[in-house]
This record gives structure tokens, sequence and C-alpha cells, in this order.
């Protein structure tokens, strides 16, 4: 049977012109089959954390974490109803974290470091089948993770079913790891030796067609943690047992005929039993370019603190914590995404600054010194052959 | 619409197939009427008549985007595909097969041209006595698109649709298979090749019934507005598409590119198969 084609620019112009009439306006009907080609996919992003201002460390490397990431990855269909996939990731970090706060001769919270640069490298594999029948999909994956000081093995399931003449799709998904830490003796004392924890995830979530040009989803996620939960290159670092967490997602695509792009919002709130609770917007303008696509996007982030968090530790505390991480704070990130079809390849790339701060929150809290900025960039390349 | 209409719908229920059959017929006579130049009273034939007095016509969207579209056509075929340049059909009688006079289409000339009409929001208006405005190739598309999405409304999932020689599908046959649909050789010989369609249309342009041969020259219907002479296009194109609107329109400014229709057909992406005037078969519909 013949498969049409990506429509050629003049065909995706006509359309554009036609859709104003409710013929032109079908909502296409799929049938849920295993891609029709391989793809092979190779992607490099740098993630590098601006220094520590000098005014907020009181002792060690101002140079916080740069991180390499390289992916591959590969997807193929198995005869008609599957497929089968091989992710692999390369981390490679290098540089400091902070180690404690603590009150420096002003009377003012300060950050002392890490001693020396880490250097640390943790390779991810993936594997994923799926299986496709004519109204839905299901998928088996297991990863598995290692560097130096820690490990993890996970598995997970998901499936998805269209519905209402596939202008619905539900989805849900289970998954569950166990992580062992076994922190490096190096120049950063450490406390323990090996620990575990263990992790469970579960995911709900609809997409609803609303119209040959609008998408809406909704998503609900719960997950649970037991077990050693502290960071242990943290000298005041001593969290609770357990962590259960939800968020609530949703988001919506519109096409803009008129524009040629499309206006995609994005909401999460996310809370947890650590006391913290935080909201996060994204807006995104996807723009068809004459041969390629344009997406500048804006996203808001604010967080509040968890319970035990402090700006200095309380170590008389059951459970305190002076992880940045863990405050209140407001972050905002400036990106675009870039990309461009060349016959069987597609190139990607990409670009966001991010950049956080106690002020601009919606929560109070005590302001952590640590809080960090960064430059991320990548660039992806993904070829597609029969 | 000027041409045979065959309708095919699998359904279930017997009298729901007549009573869909109706509704169809219902609305293809309604098209005719809206847009026929043969009826005085469409709307078409009061833009004409309008032509030169200076009145404006107020458009509905349906009309309104059949006219976006038509001048989007002109603008992407070099100004070869033109709504405007039926009136040309007055110095060539087809039927008669006499050869028009070059006196006859230097006078007709300056009645041709998209450029010269005026659209200002949603009014369209003929500025010059004598200029027309011809539909009948789009909305004869049109028709058979929007005759799907009426049977696609009343829950219909699986129906053909076929006018004059395009045809356009809704879902799969009953049995499940694609509806397999025989592209027609020009001279009346035997199928060139079967597609199967679903969900897509397949349209066919061509001149192969309407050609005037004078002086051992064969000259061709599809007229070049700029000039007012035949092009030398191909016998048929056929083209397929999700739609019959769209996939009509790649295929007769095929015919209108003559020598540069198979670049024009490769630049659209979409599957084609041409018959040229020698009667040669080409294209990705024959290799797939």
């Amino acid at each position: 049977m013949n498969r049409l084609p990506p429509p050629s620019p003049l065909l995706r112009s006509l359309g554009r012109t036609l859709a104003v009439l409710p013929t032109y306006q079908a909502i296409p009907a799929w049938s849920d089959a295993p891609p029709a080609f391989t793809e092979v996919g190779l992607r490099y992003s740098r993630y590098s954390e601006d220094s520590i201002a000098q005014d907020k460390v009181i002792f060690g490397d101002r140079d916080r974490y740069d991180i390499d990431v390289t992916q591959l990855w590969i997807e193929a269909p198995v005869g008609s109803a599957w497929s089968v996939a091989l992710d692999v990731q390369n981390d490679y970090q290098t540089g400091a974290s902070p180690w404690f706060v603590g009150i420096n001769q002003e009377g003012q919270p300060g950050v002392i470091m890490s001693g020396a640069s880490i250097q640390d490298n943790r390779v991810e594999v993936g594997v994923t089948t799926r299986y496709f029948w004519a109204d839905g999909n299901a998928g088996f994956n297991v990863t598995h993770s290692d560097e130096d000081d820690y490990e993890a093995i996970a598995m997970a399931l998901d499936a998805s079913w269209n519905t209402s003449s596939d202008a619905r799709t539900w989805t849900v998904a289970v998954s569950s790891s166990r992580d062992t830490v076994n922190p490096t003796h190096g120049v950063i004392p450490v406390f323990i030796d090996e620990e575990k924890l263990d992790t469970q995830s579960g995911y709900f979530g609809v997409s609803q067609i609303l119209s040959r040009t609008a998408v809406m989803r909704f998503g609900l996620n719960y997950t649970y943690s037991e077990g050693y939960l502290s960071d242990p290159y943290k000298f005041n670092d001593a969290r609770p047992g357990t962590h259960e967490r939800i968020a609530l997602s949703a988001g919506i695509r519109q096409f803009l005929i008129n524009a040629d792009a499309s206006l995609q919002a994005d909401y999460r709130y996310y809370a947890d039993s650590w006391g913290s609770d935080s909201h996060t917007l994204e807006l995104a303008w996807a723009q068809n370019l004459s041969a390629s696509l344009l997406t500048p996007y804006i996203r808001y982030y604010t967080q509040r603190q968890a319970d035990f968090y402090n700006v200095v530790a309380d170590r008389a505390a059951r459970f305190y914590a002076d992880d940045y991480r863990l405050s209140s704070y407001g972050a905002i990130t400036l990106g675009a995404r870039w990309s461009v079809a060349i016959g069987d390849w597609t190139l990607e790339l990409e670009a966001e600054r991010y950049q956080s701060d106690a002020d601009w929150g919606l929560y109070d809290g005590e302001a952590a010194p640590a809080l960090v900025d960064f430059w991320r960039a990548a660039i992806a390349a993904t070829w597609r052959f029969d | 619409m000027g041409g045979p209409a065959r309708l095919a719908i699998d359904s279930a229920n017997a009298s729901k197939h007549e009573h869909m059959a109706l509704g169809v017929d219902n609305l293809l006579k309604q098209l005719e009427r809206r847009y026929s130049r043969y009826d005085p009273t469409s709307l078409v034939s009061l833009i004409n008549a309008r032509a030169g007095s200076g009145e404006a016509t107020e458009l509905d969207t349906e009309a309104e985007t059949l006219f976006d579209l038509a001048g989007q056509l002109w603008e992407a075929s070099d100004g070869l595909f033109d709504i405007t340049s039926g009136v040309l059909r007055r110095a060539w009688d087809f039927r008669m097969g006499s050869i028009a006079d070059p006196e006859r289409i230097e006078a007709l000339l300056p009645l041709v041209g998209w450029q010269h009409v005026e659209r200002l929001g949603n009014t369209i208006r003929l500025p010059v006595a004598g200029m027309e405005i011809d539909l009948g190739g789009l909305v004869k598309e049109y028709a058979a698109d929007a005759a799907l999405q009426f049977l696609r409304d009343c829950n219909i999932e699986s129906a053909m649709i076929e006018l004059a020689g395009d045809v356009a599908t809704l879902g799969r046959q009953a049995s499940g298979q694609p509806w397999q649909i025989a592209i027609q050789a020009p001279d009346g010989g035997p199928p060139i090749r079967a597609v199967s369609l679903v969900d897509a249309a397949v349209a066919t342009s061509g001149d192969y019934a309407r050609r005037i041969t004078h002086n051992g020259h064969t000259y061709g219907h599809f007229l070049d507005p700029m000039t007012g002479w035949p092009v030398s296009g191909p016998s048929s194109v056929t083209v397929i598409d999700q739609h019959c609107l769209t996939a009509g329109a790649v295929a007769t400014i095929a015919c209108l590119k003559a020598g540069l229709a198979d670049h024009w057909l490769n630049a659209s992406g979409l599957p084609w198969l041409m018959i040229d005037a020698q009667g040669k078969a080409s294209g990705p519909i024959l290799e797939g």
C-alpha cells in the first residue's frame, strides 16, 4: 500500500489554506504500528555550571560541575508487531560541589566546597522491547547504570491505548529500581560504606486530540523511595528513610495555521513528603521555517524548601540538610531548539541558560548561597533508514 | 459536476446506505448550484455578471477558501494555473474540432490574469467586463472531499466516491482490505496500474479526450494563460494525496507545465503517474 510521505512545503501551505474548512480538518486515524524504519541517533550535550561567586564561598574550588553527556540509541522494528531499542549513555562529570554551608567572617552564610575537582564517569545502558496491536502498544525496559560510587538497576513497564476514534490515548506505566551507593573515600570524608535505596513509581496519563490543530494531555505520577536517601558527600545531610512524591502535569499544543507555528504550554505541580512542593510552567513556540523548525522556550520554576532544610543545617534536629536543591528558590530558563531534516537525517541543536535566585520564588525561605546558574547546549544527529 | 458519479458505502445497514447516498447526491447538487458557471443563479455566475460594473461580491468561508487556494496555485504554478483563463475557450471550440483564429486569441488575452482579480476582505471583484471566473475544476475535486466529510460526520467508516475519474476513499473496505482503484489508460485500453488506497484520493488530469488535430499538429485542451495557445503537455497525469482537491491541483498543474511536468511532480513529493503525448508511461506509481 502506498504510504504518503511527509508533505512538501507547497502541500503544507495548501493544507494550511484549506484547513479553515471542516472538510480538511479530519483527525487522521492512526493504527498503532511499529516504526516503519530503523532509527540510529547520537547526541552530545554539555552542561556547565557557573563558578560560585567569590562572596558566596568560604573555602574551596570555585569551579562547579561540568558534565559531558554522550548518548547513542538505536530503535528498530522486529517483524510486524514488535520493536526493540537500545540506549547507551555516558556522563563524564568534573568539578567541585558544595560540601556544607557555614557562616563567614561577616556573619553571612557561605559554602565550603569539596576539595579538589572530582572526575566521575557514569555509563547507563537500557534495553526496551515494545509490542504493538491495533489500538495500542506496551513496552518493557531494563536499565543499568554504573559509576565508581553508584550502581542502579531499574525495570519499567508501560502501556498505552487509543480510543474514541483514536482521538484519545490512555497511558499507564510502572517502574521499580534498586540503587546501591558506595561513596568514594577521597578528599571528602564519607561516613558510610555501602547503602541501598529502592524506588517504586506509577504513572497514569491521558492525551486528547481536540481538533486537527490542538492536542491536550494530563498526567499523574506517584513515586515512593525507601532506603538511604541522604547525600553522602555532604557533611550536614541526614534525610528521612522514606520519600513520597506526587506530580500532576498538564500540557497543550495548539497549531496556529496563519503563523505556521505551534504554541506549547506545559504546567507541572509537584509535592512530596519532605514538605517541599513546586510549580513549573513552560511556554514554547515551535515555528516552522522554510526547511527547519525553531522552538524558543521559557520556563519558570519555583519550589518550597524541605521541612528539614536550613541554610546552615541544624545538626541537633533529627533530619537536616543544607543542600541548595532543597531550598526555596525560583528559576528561569531561556532556551531554543532548532531541528532540520536533510534526507534521511535529522540534525538538532539546542541551547539554554538557567538562572536561579531565592528572590524569584513564590515561597519564602532561607536563601541558599550555593544556588546554581548554568549553560547547557546539545547537538544531535538522527538517521532513519528502511 | 459534468461527469459520472459513483458512490460505494460499506456499512452493515443497507437502509442507511440509501439515506447516505441521497445525502451525498444532495450535497453534490448544492455545490453545483453554487459554483457552476452554467447556472445563471450561481455565485460564480453572479461574480461573472458583475465583471466591469464596479460591484464586488461577498463570499462565504467556503468560497473564500476556494479562491484563496486558486490564488496559491496560480503563484505556485508561475501563473499557468489561472481560473480566469476560461474566456479563452471562446476562441477554441474543442467539440467542433476547429483551430483558433490568432486575432480572436489576442482580443481575449487582456481579460485573462488572476493578478487582475480584486480581493478585498471577503469580497471579490472582476474589474473588466468580459472577465470570467471558472471554478469548475477545483469544485469537482472539492465535492469528492466534501462528500466523504459528510459521510464521516454520519459515522461512516468505509466509503469510496468517484467523480468524473477522480476517486476519494474513506477508511478501508468493510473486508479490511484497502480500496483497489484502477488507473485507466487514456486511450481506453486496459488499466495501467491498480493502487491501494486507505483514507487517500487519486486524481487524474489530462486532455486526451479533448484534443484537436490540425495539419498534423495536436492541440491539447490546457491553454497557457499568457499566450492563449495550448501547452504541449502530457496525455494524462495521475496523482495520489490525502485529499482529492490537492491531488487534482497537482495533476492539473503538471499538465500545464508540459515539458517540466516531471520536475513539478517530483517536487510535490506525491506518488504520480504520467502518460506522455506519445503514450509512454512513467512515474513512482508504476514502480511502487
